[in-house]
């Protein structure tokens, strides 16, 4: 019996699945890697624990439940997060820890070049929104502020191709990794000349490109031997985790749209065009030349709630973050319908889509002397929810959106699932049992194996079993209050700025431990 | 018991013994004030009451303390009680010097019995703690009590048993706090991981065992295991070889250090013992992997 492996490198570790022909899960194993923030702004990864730790994971999967029942690997496909960076020397030897994508270094060159013409042709050409998480932007602040590890750089790799790397010796980027990277051209599908210029680098030092159903190489011996797979066994290099998130819910096609919330959130399309933003508020990432994943990011997701919960939250027990979430979820629930009138703008991180404004932040409004505790619980959610829908709504001018599905651990919450379906009123479909991302992957290693003829086929054999439906009464009330939040949201940016300014100007930073 | 009190340099019993600056038990008979003053000192104090109910601020925070309750303070931290008010009731209490070490961590001095490792050890749980109260611990009562009793007998060998209940003290509060598992209450067991990794990274060649892992973060240890397993995909001793591994590689990466340094600086007993797990995860054996990685394949 042949199986297909999906290995989905993420933002807290590795998940590792195996699936059978049919796409039904046999098993899946998860490991986890640490970010170290060592400065502030900083967000870093060791690119030897998450290799170790891939390895470790792909070895006790593959030993405890794919050896012992006999199943051949046919394919190994990779995903990973999207927009980090990692410099290594001539050796192929890593200078430092990756930089991943939540890392703010760069942004007061975000800043410079995003109001610059040369940041407008650069969005147009890459589909990379001018932010701080942009590789290209990483590389420049590099150049700029940390020379030496500059000069002495032979590659920029990301964490991905390193991984890569170290198993098949091949140096290699997928056209979705490397079209947010904010240094590939997605019309042409080479590196933009402009972006290469701007950071400072050549395309020598960027790893090869390849179409995400491109080989990999093949596993060195000594990996084959130490995972006990044949040489032949074919290594795909896959997608990003946001393309492979909107494959894996069957987003192909006109019509649709997949709402990703974990800590941070996204609304994702698909289709054969980029979307032209003169705001630049979209990104558009690669899948296949044919085939574009576009949509805006917003910073607030779920880790907002989270925080709500640490603040907030019932403490007396032993305490878990997830239980007391659940119990604030359980409060919220009394509360009607729109929180009589109590508005909560999520802008706690700054804002990416659609606003993209650093300095946006934080309130809650409306209040009047009828509200409680209670109202302020489900205010944070149905504010972090009307972001996503004003996402949604911007990019519903140019996309005709009929239905939606929702994936990621905060969206996939009932209650929040709900509320979605009636803020967009249209139904939500979601598939509960396993991640979008890792049978995104494996849709794709399906088409390559001929088991699907297209990626189209693939993506439209998808089925999400779970509907959620819009309570048309309830979307009346989120609309009208939508009305009120969405003005708020752009009419305070005056103030956005003022109160940001005077944070940084009287917020004595604490030294960092 | 009847009240009394011993300081370093002024009671002739504590001559011998330079790391216990204090001994004392109190019985306060009405409320006072102006008594029980805020101060700061550089030893820990072990505080542990006998009778009556205390309102006391450690680091600022209120704490009610109740008969068989501990109250514990470290190194720096502010203790006292508002206005000095000192309620009724009793209460003894021990000051003990510990030696400090650059990286902020205590260890009990020379005159400890612990091994260098467990001491290492309990110095690091005890500034982790993050709640100064061990109740319920009549234990403590009972050895400072015992240690009173040594150093005022002057019997045959009492110098070698007030250092014993000294380590027998450290060693019981360590053991109280991982049982109530208060050290960390759990509360936020993504931010307790990352402190874990960076105290293990710290410390790499220490012999951790899963029993010093759940205590530095304040667990049993078999919730523990559970914790970690459920959070991070491993066993928490393959966790720490993962990180072990991580560090060998970087290390293997440098031409400079010898495989045998890099095996015990990332905590294998040996060289061999490195190169078995190293090739039963990788394939390679690790001089292998060093010619690899510096000959530019």
């Amino acid at each position: 019996m042949k199986c297909i492996v999906t290995i989905e490198l993420g933002t807290n570790g590795v998940r590792i699945f195996a699936f059978d022909l049919d796409g039904r899960v046999i098993a899946s194993m998860k490991g986890y890697y640490p970010s170290f923030h060592t400065e502030p702004d900083r967000t870093e990864q060791d690119p030897e624990q998450i290799f170790i730790t891939t390895l470790y994971v792909m070895k006790n999967l593959l030993n405890e439940h794919i050896h012992p029942k006999k199943y051949k690997v046919a394919c190994v496909c990779f995903s990973a997060a999207m927009h980090s960076v990692l410099a290594v020397d001539k050796n192929g030897n890593p200078l430092g820890n990756a930089i991943t994508w939540s890392d703010n270094r760069a942004k007061k060159e975000a800043q410079e070049l995003r109001s610059s013409a040369l940041g407008r042709s650069l969005y147009a050409a890459t589909g990379t929104p001018i932010h701080p998480m942009s590789p290209m932007l990483k590389i420049a602040w590099m150049r700029n502020h940390d020379k030496e590890r500059f000069r002495q750089t032979s590659k920029f790799l990301s964490i991905k191709s390193y991984i890569i790397q170290q198993l098949t010796g091949e140096y290699l980027m997928d056209y979705s990794i490397a079209s947010a990277t904010g240094l590939l051209n997605i019309h042409s599908f080479n590196w933009e000349a402009d972006a290469l210029q701007y950071a400072g680098i050549t395309a020598a030092q960027l790893p090869g490109l390849a179409p995400i159903f491109g080989s990999a190489g093949k596993l060195k011996k000594a990996y084959q031997q130490s995972l006990g797979l044949p040489a032949d066994t074919k290594i795909l290099i896959g997608s990003s985790d946001g393309c492979l998130a909107t494959l894996g819910d069957g987003v192909k096609g006109e019509g649709k749209a997949t709402i990703t919330i974990e800590d941070s959130g996204a609304v994702r399309v698909m289709g054969p065009a980029v979307l032209k933003d003169e705001q630049m508020r979209f990104f558009n990432y690669v899948l296949t030349e044919e085939c574009y994943v576009s949509g805006g990011p917003t910073n607030n997701g779920g880790n907002i709630f989270e925080w709500f919960t640490r603040q907030f939250g019932d403490f007396t027990n032993p305490f878990d973050v997830e239980q007391s979430m659940q119990q604030l979820i359980e409060e919220a629930s009394q509360v009607p319908v729109g929180s009589d009138g109590l508005l909560f703008l999520p802008y706690l991180l700054g804002e990416r889509a659609p606003l993209w404004n650093a300095n946006a932040r934080g309130a809650y409004f409306g209040l009047n002397i009828k509200h409680e505790r209670k109202h302020f619980v489900r205010a944070a959610i149905e504010g972090i929810l009307y972001e996503i829908y004003s996402i949604g709504k911007t990019l519903s001018e140019q996309r005709n959106i009929k239905s939606l599905s929702v994936n990621g651990s905060f969206g996939t919450i009932p209650f929040c699932t709900q509320l979605i379906a009636d803020m967009f009123n249209k139904p939500v479909r979601l598939r509960r049992k396993f991640h979008s991302v890792s049978f995104g992957a494996w849709l794709l290693s399906a088409t390559e194996m001929g088991i699907h003829k297209t990626l189209d086929q693939a993506a439209r054999t998808v089925e999400l079993p779970d509907v959620y439906k819009p309570n048309k009464q309830h979307h009346a009330v989120y609309a009208d209050y939508f009305t009120v939040f969405e003005k708020l949201s752009t009419k305070l940016s005056d103030e956005f700025e003022a109160i940001s300014n005077l944070q940084h100007k009287h917020t004595v930073t604490k030294a960092f431990s | 018991m009847i009240p009394f009190m011993l300081q370093h340099g002024k009671s002739a019993e504590l001559r011998l013994f330079p790391h216990l600056l204090e001994l004392g038990m109190r019985k306060n008979g009405a409320i006072l004030l102006n008594t029980f003053l805020t101060t700061v000192t550089s030893c820990i104090r072990i505080y542990y009451i006998i009778e009556g109910k205390f309102e006391w601020r450690i680091n600022h925070q209120p704490y009610f303390f109740y008969p068989g309750d501990v109250a514990l303070i470290l190194p720096g931290v502010p203790f006292g009680s508002d206005n000095g008010t000192l309620e009724i009731g009793s209460f003894t209490w021990i000051h003990l010097d510990m030696q400090k070490l650059e990286n902020g961590y205590i260890i009990p001095g020379k005159w400890s019995g612990l091994s260098d490792s467990e001491g290492a050890t309990i110095g690091k749980m005890l500034s982790l703690t993050s709640s100064p109260v061990l109740s319920r611990f009549s234990e403590a009562g009972k050895i400072l009590k015992c240690i009173h009793t040594e150093l005022t007998g002057h019997e045959i060998g009492y110098q070698t048993r007030v250092n014993h209940q000294l380590d027998e003290l450290l060693i019981k509060m360590i053991r109280h706090m991982t049982q109530q598992g208060q050290a960390h209450p759990g509360r936020d067991f993504p931010q307790t991981f990352m402190r874990l990794e960076a105290l293990l990274r710290e410390d790499l060649s220490h012999q951790w065992t899963v029993e010093e892992m759940a205590a530095l973060v304040g667990l049993g240890t078999t919730l523990f295991t559970e914790k970690v397993k459920s959070y991070s995909g491993f066993s928490p001793i393959n966790y720490l070889i993962n990180i072990r591994i991580s560090e060998a590689i970087k290390l293997l990466k440098r031409p400079d250090i010898s495989v045998t340094d890099i095996a015990l600086d990332t905590g294998f007993y040996s060289s061999q013992h490195f190169a078995t797990t190293f090739k039963k995860l990788t394939g390679y054996r690790p001089s292998e992997f060093r010619k690899n990685h510096l000959s530019n394949e």
